[in-house]
């Protein structure tokens, strides 16, 4: 269990903050769908018409199971199947798997495969396709599950075409959450086995002309647009109800979002900030908050503090007071609103209320105190020698006398570099002068949880659906420096290690929770990240199209259709 | 002769082009962010980090991974891209096409509406016309065109609705062949007169100029003192011998046409290079960014040969030995 390092997981994920707003449609779990017992007002499903949606870089591949790329995912998904799915009550879903059964206490997990399923080129869909995807494709290239699954020592049998078997050496709790068409997309083995590197597309051209189970079919794949039709053979019968998916690549997210005031697509997985108020009041388009951006389910957006600088770098943020003093001097509502404009809310504990029974309620968390932020700075001997200057050090440990209370904030562009900015505002009033660096997504990976070369970091943490998934690499001291988006604050605490090891050998959500409340309340006192904010982003959509399953992400047009 | 002219010039190059490698792989390699974690996103772990590095040769001393990337060069292979798996030649090719109407339409639109313009300003220097065109040109000259692109399209495309405002094509619809080009026509209209706008701006003020000195050339004076009009003289003989400087300004141009490309494309959903070259940049993808600084280097290289090539086609009296 030591390895099993969880990553962000770009998986479906049970939302806490609902999903209101969009219409649903019904894409019953068991098989056929039956759209006439779909809440009265929902519109009845049309058959016919395309659905053009909006993906942000041309993808290159279209085999989602060899990469977690959340290019090609986006743009493949469609094709394919996960075992499991979610359901539109954000519950999982029987997919290609029919039904399972838990064995060994969390360690043997069998599943009944779906009869009938063909691939979209005609052959049949058996337990052998399931054991290749994960043997050759998604264990040593599909990032997420090699850390995960991989880590954990899975392995596969096939006892007949319709059972298919995974063995872990040990109980393994989150696999279900990790068998959606985003973490374990199955692919054809027939197609796939003859390729000399699976990887890529120069080594497997396949990869350009995919062969799934999924409800649509590959038409065309061209660098600007991926054009897809309705597979007549989908095992859900009568879905999918549209004639044709679109997905246009269009890079530019101010773009995205007039080409979709201009009709000119019909479905936009997220909405900037600054055009939301101006989207939800269109009357054209409908809205819904989705759990999830492009890195994960269950976000929070966060602060890091480096509570473990490189030689040579001023540890600002090794003293409990200093973080408890930045705490008290931002205003984490007033950014909330001024950066988020309402979407999501502000974090009232460390894990994801999404995680339900991993959240903890009712912490206490540092308040707005900008008076109590001024005395902690000057206890832990920064101080502020006249009104209005940056504070510098007196006695302060491993400090030389006179260094300035200068630091920079690392974040990508967007949301991340408007919270620098309003934390820059803020943290001035105290006396703490903040440069805000905005840097691209590899810069950061390697400045902040690399090299450890900074003072303040942004990183969107997110949760996924298990702590075991996203929560682990945040406080675990074995993570800090050897992956991206991992331990950024440098935290090492023996009793949460401890706990987190605990929490992950236990199955029952019952007795995981009081783990969790206990690593909450001691990273509350710890404080090394400011969980500033529970993020959604907001989905934005044709009026009139509906039957969207917010929950599957991969799969949303399932059951979509378009009034004509 | 002119072949050995150009032979020479093109073996000229090759020193040019091979130092031009060395320092764009350095800086690439130098520059921050790993590709392996751009490929692997926000997950992954230290396995995954070193199996992918192996896999891609980043494990290596860089000076064997520059020893085999030059190898393979010259041998005309260009590499996998890291995060679409393709060969890059074959990412580059199927792009071409679209940068090329791209730059091409706003190249002729550009050199030809700048000479028009310029000419028409030239027949009365300082009057109204010559001083809107003088003053439209420098305005449209100073703005940089990500932003023209994004006014362009919130006013011109958003609110008239006369063009579409991303992509090469209309998603909804599959045209075939007068109705598709059609399509495209209407496509690559604004994103072709953001991209042409500076240049005619250019063109127009060197033209006005050009031909203005020209006009007071004595040979002028005789043409239009046996009788030939203004505008006679100024197109059969001024206009000529302007184009001269106008030729070298549009080929010396095209290195700065296709920075404006990349930006144009994106904004505009165009599929071209120019977003290949921004997203193999954001994603640290070597093979991709090396290929592309190969290519433009390359196409600089022929367009200035080409710029050469034609200043004796315009002006007998230069030969090239």
């Amino acid at each position: 269990m030591k390895k099993r390092l969880f990553m962000a997981v770009l998986a479906m994920m049970v939302v806490a903050t609902g999903c209101g707003g969009g219409k649903k449609g019904s894409s019953d779990a068991g098989g056929a769908t039956d759209t006439s017992t779909t809440v009265a007002g929902t519109p009845q499903p049309v058959r016919g018409g395309t659905l053009v949606v909006a993906i942000g870089s041309d993808p290159g591949s279209l085999n989602p199971a060899v990469t977690s790329s959340g290019v090609v995912h986006p743009a493949s998904e469609m094709m394919f199947n996960g075992l499991v799915g979610w359901g539109p009550d954000g519950k999982i879903a029987p997919e290609l798997a029919t039904k399972w059964s838990i064995e060994d206490n969390g360690a043997t997990y069998r599943f009944t495969l779906r009869d009938g399923v063909k691939w979209h080129d005609g052959q049949p869909f058996t337990s052998d396709d399931v054991k290749f995807t994960f043997e050759k494709a998604l264990l040593p290239f599909h990032s997420r599950t090699k850390a995960s699954m991989g880590s954990a020592g899975l392995t596969l049998d096939a006892p007949d075409p319709l059972t298919i078997v995974f063995h872990f050496p040990q109980p393994y709790a989150p696999l279900l959450q990790q068998l959606n068409v985003t973490e374990a997309p199955i692919i054809p083995k027939h197609v796939y086995e003859s390729c000399a590197d699976i990887s890529t597309v120069a080594g497997c051209p396949a990869n350009k002309t995919p062969i799934g189970t999924g409800p649509f079919k590959l038409d065309s794949y061209s660098i600007n647009e991926i054009r897809m039709s309705r597979n007549p053979d989908y095992f859900r019968a009568g879905e999918p109800y549209l004639d044709g998916l679109v997905e246009r690549v269009i890079p530019d997210p101010e773009t995205q979002v007039l080409a979709l005031e201009n009709k000119e697509v019909d479905w936009l997985g997220s909405v900037p900030g600054p055009d939301i108020a101006r989207i939800t009041k269109n009357s054209a388009l409908d809205t819904a908050p989705a759990p999830r951006g492009s890195g994960g389910g269950n976000c929070i957006m966060t602060a890091i503090f480096n509570m473990k600088p490189p030689a040579g770098r001023t540890p600002f943020f090794t003293d409990l007071r200093v973080r408890q003093a930045v705490w008290a001097a931002v205003n984490r509502q007033q950014a909330f609103q001024n950066v988020l404009f309402g979407q999501g809310k502000v974090a009232d504990a460390p894990i994801h209320s999404g995680i339900v029974f991993a959240h903890a309620t009712g912490l206490s968390l540092p308040t707005f105190d900008p008076a109590r932020a001024a005395t902690l700075l000057d206890s832990a001997g920064w101080k502020q020698e006249s009104k209005g200057a940056t504070r510098v050090a007196r006695g302060v440990p491993n400090v030389p006398d006179g260094t300035e209370f200068k630091i920079d904030w690392h974040g990508f562009s967007g949301d991340q570099t408007t919270y620098g900015e309003q934390l820059r505002a803020q943290l001035k009033d105290v006396g703490i002068d903040v440069t805000v660096k905005t840097e691209d997504n590899a810069t950061l990976a390697t400045n902040v949880f690399t090299k450890r070369d900074f003072d303040l970091s942004a990183a969107s943490y997110c949760n996924g659906d298990d702590p075991e998934i996203g929560v682990r690499r945040q406080y675990d001291s074995k993570q800090i420096g050897s992956t991206a988006f991992s331990n950024g604050a440098g935290y090492s605490n023996p009793q949460v290690d401890t706990l987190l090891d605990q929490g992950a050998r236990e199955a029952d959500p019952a007795k995981r929770a009081p783990i969790y409340r206990q690593i909450q309340e001691i990273a509350v006192h710890d404080l090394p990240y400011i969980w500033l904010a529970e993020t959604v982003s907001l989905r934005a959509f044709n009026a009139n199209c509906s039957g969207f399953n917010q929950e599957n992400t991969g799969l949303f047009a399932e059951a979509a259709f378009c009034k004509k | 002769m002119t072949w050995r002219y150009v032979v020479r010039r093109l073996l000229q190059v090759l020193p040019a082009v091979a130092s031009i490698l060395v320092v764009t792989f350095a800086i690439v390699h130098a520059a921050p962010g790993d590709p392996v974690v751009a490929v692997a996103g926000e997950n992954g772990d230290k396995a995954y980090y070193d199996f992918m590095r192996a896999k891609f040769g980043l494990d290596r001393p860089l000076p064997a991974q520059f020893l085999t990337y030059s190898t393979d060069v010259l041998r005309g292979d260009l590499g996998v891209s890291y995060v679409q798996g393709e060969r890059v030649s074959t990412l580059i090719a199927e792009r071409v096409p679209a940068t090329l109407l791209l730059m091409g339409t706003a190249l002729v639109a550009s050199t030809l509406g700048g000479i028009v313009l310029g000419a028409l300003a030239a027949r009365r220097p300082f009057g109204p016309f010559d001083l809107t065109v003088s003053t439209v040109a420098l305005i449209g000259y100073a703005l940089p065109v990500f932003w023209m692109a994004q006014l362009a399209m919130l006013t011109i495309a958003f609110r008239t609705g006369w063009f579409p405002i991303q992509g090469m094509t209309t998603a909804r619809a599959t045209y075939a062949g007068l109705a598709h080009w059609a399509d495209v026509g209407r496509h690559l209209a604004l994103p072709a007169l953001v991209l042409a706008a500076s240049e005619i701006a250019l063109v127009t003020r060197i033209a006005r100029t050009g031909i203005l000195t020209e006009m007071r050339q004595d040979y002028v004076r005789v043409a239009e003192s046996k009788g030939l009009s203004a505008s006679g003289a100024l197109v059969h003989h001024a206009l000529r011998n302007a184009l001269l400087p106008i030729v070298t300004v549009v080929g010396s141009r095209i290195g700065f046409l296709f920075s404006g490309a990349v930006l144009v494309e994106t904004v505009f959903g165009w599929p071209g290079l120019g977003r290949l070259v921004l997203s193999a940049a954001q994603t640290r993808d070597h093979p991709v960014l090396l290929g592309m600084v190969l290519l433009v280097a390359f196409s600089l290289v022929l367009s200035n040969l080409l710029t050469d090539l034609l200043y004796a086609r315009v002006d007998p009296r230069i030969r090239y030995r």
